[in-house]
């Protein structure tokens, strides 16, 4: 499949460190432009162009408020990401799991050992 | 269910993931180095694994086959590159001996009071070969892919993903 234009997806969205930085950014409360870019040291041209990458592949939600723009996090856009990743996740945190409890069993039957021994 | 701490790191060739774990650094170390445990817990659930060489040593191998839920067999040779007792291993994982496309592993062990905190960095030779990795994930649902890519830590891209919308 040919690949889509650099930042039609959330993947290639995701790759930039200042748009991550934004998400970071806008996790807990939305924001305006001019905020973006103080909190990143950005000029607020280049905020801009981050956050209208960031809702075109659907990261980022823009509102009216007054005379501003006010942005926040849409998850939905992290959908594809998730379903990837969740591979990865899946078998660590499953293997994790899986050690924490081995790991558990292993010393109930070192103290068994000791108190029959 | 305890969380995965996950990060996409700077370098864009690394994926790290850590873990606390309930117990003593020396026999966490342990279940990651003798074949007889690493059967008990490696992999997701539903996985076994049967081993069919093990040699721990920097050069030796861990040659090993997953078998998935759905009758799957992911081939896996692992080559140690570090033993460091109690506190690091490192090896190159790949499917075959001569796999084109093998990836680097770092799982450090470190005493954290009474438990243990385990974090596992793997590093691809190049990022298209991640981002191959991404797309075939993506694309493939993973299943196909799960085997080799079974050392790849998560990318919730910690700062970006790591959240639920509220």
């Amino acid at each position: 499949m040919a690949r889509a234009a650099t930042t039609s997806d959330a993947f290639n969205a995701i790759a930039e460190p200042n748009r991550r930085a934004i998400l970071t950014l806008l996790r807990g409360n939305e924001r305006p432009v001019g905020d973006v870019a103080l909190s990143l040291g950005l000029n607020q041209p280049a905020a801009s162009k981050h956050l209208k990458v960031l809702r075109e592949v659907g990261l980022v939600y823009a509102r009216r408020a007054g005379k501003q723009r006010l942005y926040s996090l849409d998850a939905r856009g992290l959908e594809p990401v998730h379903a990837w990743t969740g591979v990865f996740e899946e078998f660590w945190t499953e293997s994790f799991d899986r050690l924490d409890k081995y790991v558990r069993e292993l010393r109930r039957g070192e103290q068994s050992d000791g108190e029959t021994g | 269910m305890e969380r995965l701490a996950s990060t996409l790191t700077d370098s864009e060739r690394e994926i790290v993931v850590s873990r606390l774990i309930d117990g003593p650094q020396e026999l966490v170390f342990e279940a990651f180095t003798n074949p007889a445990h690493l059967s008990n817990w490696y992999g997701p659930n539903g996985f076994t694994i049967t081993t069919h060489a093990f040699e721990l040593r920097p050069g030796g191998v861990w040659d090993f086959i997953m078998h998935g839920p759905d009758g799957t067999d992911y081939p896996n040779w692992i080559v140690f590159l570090e033993i460091a007792p109690p506190e690091r291993i490192a090896y190159r994982h790949s499917e075959t001996p001569d796999d084109p496309e093998p990836f680097t592993s770092t799982v450090t062990i470190a005493a954290r009071g009474d438990r243990t905190e385990v974090t596992l960095r793997s590093v691809f030779e190049t990022r298209e070969q991640r981002d191959k990795v991404v797309q075939c994930g993506a694309v493939e649902g993973g299943e196909q892919t799960l085997g080799r890519l079974a050392e790849f830590a998560a990318v919730r891209s910690g700062d970006a993903t790591g959240q639920e919308q509220a």
